[in-house]
């Protein structure tokens, strides 16, 4: 017999999804995750409302590191490597450096931003027991699906259901791992 | 005159027509990618355009052959139609950030269904931008020498020049932007493939997903990212149309060598960017019908920032002839003449025709309401700045400071070959994303429907 990765339910709407979701929440389930065609609001402080990801962070840092890097690359260049005398110009001509540096440090950081939003989403990631859910298949056009997953302590798949039928689910399904 | 302004669309103005659903939406977008059948007019227009394309191809392999002389440059007028219409692309192409990234940052609610046709835009134009300079150079097999890389010759890119700054804002830009473009699509390339029927589309739409599967988690890295990468975006692409503007403003030649530069030229961005993607949304609101998606209420106010941009860039003209006339310089004070009065004066006047009288129409709701008007005006517009481009890049070189110097420019039929076949690269490349790609942002419209229903 194959595992379970957990059992889907898919709500008409996004008010169900989110009283389903502080349903769970309070009755001390941890593992769900609800799948929605949109960011519906208010959903995420009840699913993941742990610390945020560091992203903004994460792109702050890569500013500064992209801003050095392209600030280093021009100096390098232009001072210590290759230097030509322009009209008696300084080398290290700062304000000529700066449209460099700018440009740097924002491809770094969009870089940055993009490869680490991916990576905090787990993404590419092209399977996914997900995908097999019934429910799952409008989830990404007009449904609200919320998966409670195998792993919570308190998962048992009869009980889940009949939770989720009292809850207002259109659709319940058992998702193979 | 009381009678077109009471007929002002009201303030709560339908975004979406009102019998677009989450469901009808994702399908009515997502059949026009996933069309067994293309649409004949679509045809009709990739045939033209890869028909242009062909042009550049062989207009490129004769000038790479015989050089550039077979455009009409030369001295003194050695910049002529070619970084013209380099600027003219950037500009075109920066329209489509500034919808899509500034008014992202001001939640401006009709942003949401025409952002992707910005980007697809810019995503077209740019590489139009890009191939002028390369085009340009005497020896473009040359040109990754601007390459800040350590190579074994030891020679570095002189990074105090402003056209090393120009090369490196473009290159930033053009991955920058489609890297937000792709966090901006990813999670509609999803809906695709869900709604795809066949193996090979699922596959196609399922590599390029990377996954997406909508969880909480992924939405809320993706909207953090998406909102910072704006955040960026933005001033990002007042940064790469300023320095275009420096490239002449740092030259000492009469008529360029003016402050004003970096903002002249981001008004004419702003203008001539918003009337393409007007003529755009026009056009893919005609050819998809997709008229419940893109309403009056977008095209309301496409045009009032098309206005908006009309009147910044009224004031930039108004102070290119002040500062000329108030100088003590007689040299760009005859520069100026030239002009506005010589050679170059019926393209000078009409382009101020074109892009500050004519779009002053646009102050009636009548005009913001009539799709061919619209048409015609924002066409005017992006034939306006053309040729605005073009009078400052030749008239300033034409009328330098010694008189024995002065000469005139004519472009070659190369040089129109040039901009016909830039114009086939764009279209091409756009009629390709119309085709591959959900032209509607899916996921933000979804919201904007949510917000309609709870109004």
């Amino acid at each position: 017999m194959t595992k379970l990765f957990g059992v889907a339910a898919e709500f008409a709407s996004p008010d169900a999804v989110r009283t389903a979701a502080e349903d769970l929440r309070q009755s001390g389930f941890r593992a769900f995750e609800a799948y929605t065609p949109y960011p519906v609001e208010g959903l995420d402080r009840i699913i993941h409302p742990g610390p945020k990801p560091l992203l903004p962070l994460l792109m702050f840092a890569a500013a500064v590191l992209g801003a050095a890097w392209g600030y280093w690359i021009q100096y390098w260049g232009e001072a210590l490597n290759y230097p030509i005398n322009v009209g008696g110009r300084p080398y290290n001509s700062w304000p000529a450096f700066m449209v460099g540096t700018f440009e740097f440090m924002l491809l770094v950081t969009i870089a940055a931003g993009f490869v680490g939003m991916l990576a905090a989403s787990g993404l590419p990631r092209l399977y996914h027991p997900i995908f097999e859910a019934k429910a799952f298949e409008r989830a990404s056009r007009d449904r609200f699906v919320l998966c409670l997953e195998a792993a919570d302590p308190l998962f048992d798949a009869t009980a889940v259901r009949s939770r989720f039928e009292r809850l207002g689910a259109e659709r319940i399904d058992e998702v193979r791992a | 005159m009381a009678m077109t302004l009471t007929s002002e669309l009201p303030a709560d103005a339908p975004i979406v027509g009102p019998e677009v659903t989450l469901t009808t939406l994702s399908e009515e977008v997502s059949s026009r990618v996933l069309m067994s059948r293309t649409p004949l007019w679509w045809w009709i227009g990739f045939g033209i355009s890869v028909a242009l394309l062909l042009v550049l191809v062989v207009q490129m392999a004769v000038l790479f052959i015989v050089g550039i002389g077979v455009w009409g440059v030369n001295i003194p007028v050695a910049w002529g139609l070619a970084i013209a219409e380099y600027v003219w692309w950037i500009a075109l192409a920066s329209g489509g950030t500034i919808v899509s990234a500034l008014f992202f940052l001001t939640r401006s609610p009709w942003r949401s269904a025409t952002n992707r046709i910005a980007e697809s835009m810019l995503l077209s134009a740019a590489p139009c931008a890009g191939l002028m300079p390369i085009m340009h150079l005497g020896r473009p097999g040359l040109f990754y020498w601007l390459f800040p890389y350590s190579n074994v010759m030891g020679v570095w890119p002189q990074v105090r020049s402003p056209l090393w700054w120009d090369f490196i804002c473009l290159l930033c830009y053009i991955l920058m932007s489609i890297m937000y473009y792709y966090a901006g699509i990813l999670p509609d390339l999803a809906t695709v493939r869900d709604l795809a029927s066949t193996r090979a589309k699922k596959i196609f739409y399922g590599i390029l997903a990377l996954g997406w599967r909508g969880s909480v988690a992924e939405w809320q890295n993706q909207r953090i990212v998406y909102a910072i990468m704006s955040a960026i975006m933005a001033p990002m692409v007042i940064s790469v149309h300023s320095v275009v503007g420096l490239d002449f403003a740092a030259g000492l030649t009469p008529g360029w060598h003016d402050t004003q530069f970096p903002p002249y030229f981001f008004f004419g961005a702003v203008i001539s960017g918003t009337a393409l993607i007007v003529m755009l949304t026009i056009l893919v609101r005609w050819g998809y019908s997709l008229q419940d998606l893109l309403t009056e209420y977008h095209f309301n106010a496409m045009a009032k920032v098309m206005l908006v941009g009309s009147l910044m860039l009224a004031y930039a003209y108004v102070w290119e002839a002040f500062g000329p006339l108030y100088t003590s310089d007689v040299a760009e004070r005859t520069e100026f003449f030239h002009r506005a009065f010589g050679f170059t004066a019926p393209l000078f006047w009409s382009e101020k025709i074109l892009t500050v009288v004519v779009p002053q129409l646009l102050w009636f709701p009548a005009v913001r309401r009539n799709q061919l008007l619209l048409l015609l005006i924002s066409g005017g517009v992006i034939i306006g700045m053309w040729q605005e481009r073009v009078v400052f890049t030749t008239a300033s070189l034409e009328h330098n400071y010694m008189p024995s110097y002065w000469g005139y420019y004519f472009p070659t039929l190369w040089d129109w070959a040039t901009l016909a076949g830039t114009i086939g690269l764009f279209l091409t490349l756009f009629f390709l994303f119309l085709r591959f790609a959900p032209i509607i942002s899916l996921a933000e419209v979804r919201e904007i429907i949510e917000e309609e229903k709870s109004k």
